[in-house]
């Protein structure tokens, strides 16, 4: 991992409140892989004393990296107000990405929001080694959604809408018995009680290996502080090192609370 | 002109001494075992290493969340979640054997026995350069703080640890009490070769949609840029009280913050919270305190320590 002065490329709205950045990073894009993250500064001077990780969203072969976010808080919020020609100081790529097993050709990737972030980068290197993606995502609702022509092509996408207005209606986990019977391997990223909901359903799942990014509030970003730790069928595993990406079977999902929705704090927003 | 000299005596007293190459130190809790960052920076070049605080056994922590950003500040409530005594010695310590930089191993008791036992540990182990007797920790039920809200409970701990260890022993103060002068003087009558201070300061946070404290365990610790003043306040109180080595420590982010506790009276620094933000924070602030020496004309730190004072 390296802290670096990256510059900002370009910073999109994709949609209300969520933006679409990429930075040039080139120490980082050459060794960071699909579930791992990047510390980010955010503020003028120690104004914010916490750094906000941010999952990384794309590598490109240029050396550029895209992230995704929603602004959730105070650090996010000054994030979206950079702009092209600004400098970012960034620090990673940190934490255990996903590990594709060499057996699983067919791919399960599942959505819930902004959760997509970090598993585009997963379904861009899935299809680079010429492995089979299905993905599903779930939106609250047809204007809230990652513009179709952002994703790779040669994956299979489907859309779940809480209000039906795009896709199904109702949760991506509906989707999840429909779509697992030819998956090796299932990755997911998305909110608590998504995870939760996964976990229940073991029947469906069915003992294939399921592998879930988890968000939490971080500290030093690289195991020292003990701030991220999580309860797990192995004992206390730590978010920001053991993690970002853990076995769903393995983490105690009962212990497992969600950050504070309020007050500003965004800094889990890892997603 | 010639490289500053920044080394630093912080036990003259102690039989074995804790000679620093320089004067910048690592926080407990905020650099683990000092390989967590051994990928990040040049580890060797810190003054030293103080390590995770640690327990007579194994301790699991306190429940999530444990950190919370406030203005300038960080709260946490680890709750001492840390391997145990017995693991650091048979794990951690032979790593730091091979280090050149010196390693403070701060402990953290429910009883003055345990103080003792955990003393009696560390003493004669390979690696271990010193102890900092934690009795500041605002996060645990029973220990902790609670021996260092007063001078009767906190000398009665630091006398248990002199008396089963010829280490360098740091005792490290609250800033949760009414006098600070009159804890460092009880735990120094005890037996402590210097006091580290400050510890944070109590505080918690809100979150107004589930109206319910923001912490898992309702109340945390706070520490960054916005208890500086405050740490500085007590350092120059407290070195102006004692005679005895005081290390400085609280919302230290840049040499200037650093240079500012020296001059108040402190002989060594911690670097803590700002590590988190700037990674390269213990590094940057010794090349600073140096580029500052050289800029100023100054050879030796010593000439820095309590000018302000």
């Amino acid at each position: 991992m390296k802290r670096i002065d990256a510059t900002i490329v370009s910073s999109e709205e994709l949609w209300d409140g969520a933006f679409f950045l990429w930075v040039r990073a080139p120490e980082i894009a050459t060794v960071a892989r699909a579930g791992q993250y990047v510390m980010v500064r955010c503020g003028e001077g120690c104004d914010m004393p916490l750094r906000r990780p941010l999952s990384i969203h794309r590598v490109s072969r240029d050396g550029s990296i895209a992230f995704l976010f929603a602004v959730v808080g105070r650090g996010t919020e000054w994030l979206a107000q950079r702009s092209k020609g600004d400098s970012l100081d960034l620090f990673g790529p940190l934490g255990r990405g996903f590990e594709v097993l060499p057996a699983s050709g067919n791919l399960l990737l599942i959505a819930g929001g902004m959760g997509i972030a970090p598993l585009v980068a997963l379904a861009d290197q899935a299809v680079e080694s010429d492995r089979s993606v299905t993905l599903l995502i779930g939106y609250r609702t047809a204007s809230q959604i990652y513009p179709q022509s952002l994703l790779p092509s040669g994956i299979e996408t489907v859309v779940a809408t809480e209000d039906g207005s795009l896709g199904t209606k109702g949760m991506v986990t509906d989707l999840l018995p429909e779509y697992i019977a030819d998956t090796d391997q299932v990755f997911a990223c998305g909110p608590l009680p998504m995870y939760k909901k996964m976990a229940e359903m073991t029947d469906i799942t069915n003992g294939k290996p399921v592998q879930v990014l988890l968000e939490t509030v971080l500290g030093c970003g690289v195991g020292a502080c003990l701030g991220c730790t999580i309860e797990t069928l192995n004992g206390n595993r730590r978010v920001c090192k053991d993690g970002p990406v853990f076995e769903l079977k393995e983490v105690v999902w009962d212990k497992i609370i969600a950050p504070a929705a309020s007050g500003g704090i965004d800094n889990a927003n890892l997603v | 002109m010639k490289t500053p000299g920044l080394s630093v005596q912080l036990a003259p007293d102690n039989r074995r001494g804790l000679l620093l190459a320089n004067p910048v130190m690592t926080a407990s809790g905020t650099f683990g075992y000092g390989a967590e960052y051994a990928e990040v920076m040049d580890i060797q070049k810190l003054g030293a290493i103080i390590c995770k605080g640690t327990t007579l056994k194994p301790r699991t922590g306190n429940p999530q969340p444990r950190l919370v950003e406030t203005a300038g500040g960080v709260l946490n409530s680890i709750g001492m979640e840390n391997i145990g005594i017995e693991a650091l010695v048979r794990e951690k310590a032979p790593v730091w054997a091979g280090w050149n930089v010196p390693v403070i191993v701060n402990i953290l008791g429910e009883s003055a026995e345990d103080y003792a036992a955990l003393a009696r540990r560390l003493d004669g182990v390979a690696g271990v350069s010193g102890i900092e007797v934690n009795i500041s920790c605002p996060n645990v039920d029973a220990g902790g703080i609670e021996f260092g809200s007063s001078p009767e409970a906190a000398a009665a701990v630091t006398a248990a640890a002199r008396a089963n260890t010829t280490l360098p022993l740091i005792v490290k103060l609250s800033p949760n009490v009414t006098d600070i002068t009159s804890i460092a003087r009880a735990v120094i009558e005890a037996g402590a070769d210097a006091v580290s201070l400050i510890n944070t300061l109590k505080g918690m946070a809100i979150d107004l949609v589930s109206r319910r404290p923001v912490m898992g365990n309702v109340s945390g610790g706070l520490s960054g840029p916005a208890i500086k003043p405050v740490a500085l306040h007590m350092v120059y109180q407290v070195a102006k009280a004692v005679k005895i080595p005081v290390i400085g420590c609280g919302g230290i982010a840049t040499a200037g913050d650093a240079l500012e506790f020296i001059m108040t009276g402190a002989s060594a620094i911690q670097v803590g919270t700002a590590t988190f933000s700037n990674p390269h924070a213990p590094l940057d602030v010794l090349q600073g305190i140096e580029d500052f020496m050289k800029k100023e004309g100054v050879s030796q730190l010593a000439e820095l320590i309590g000018a302000a004072a």
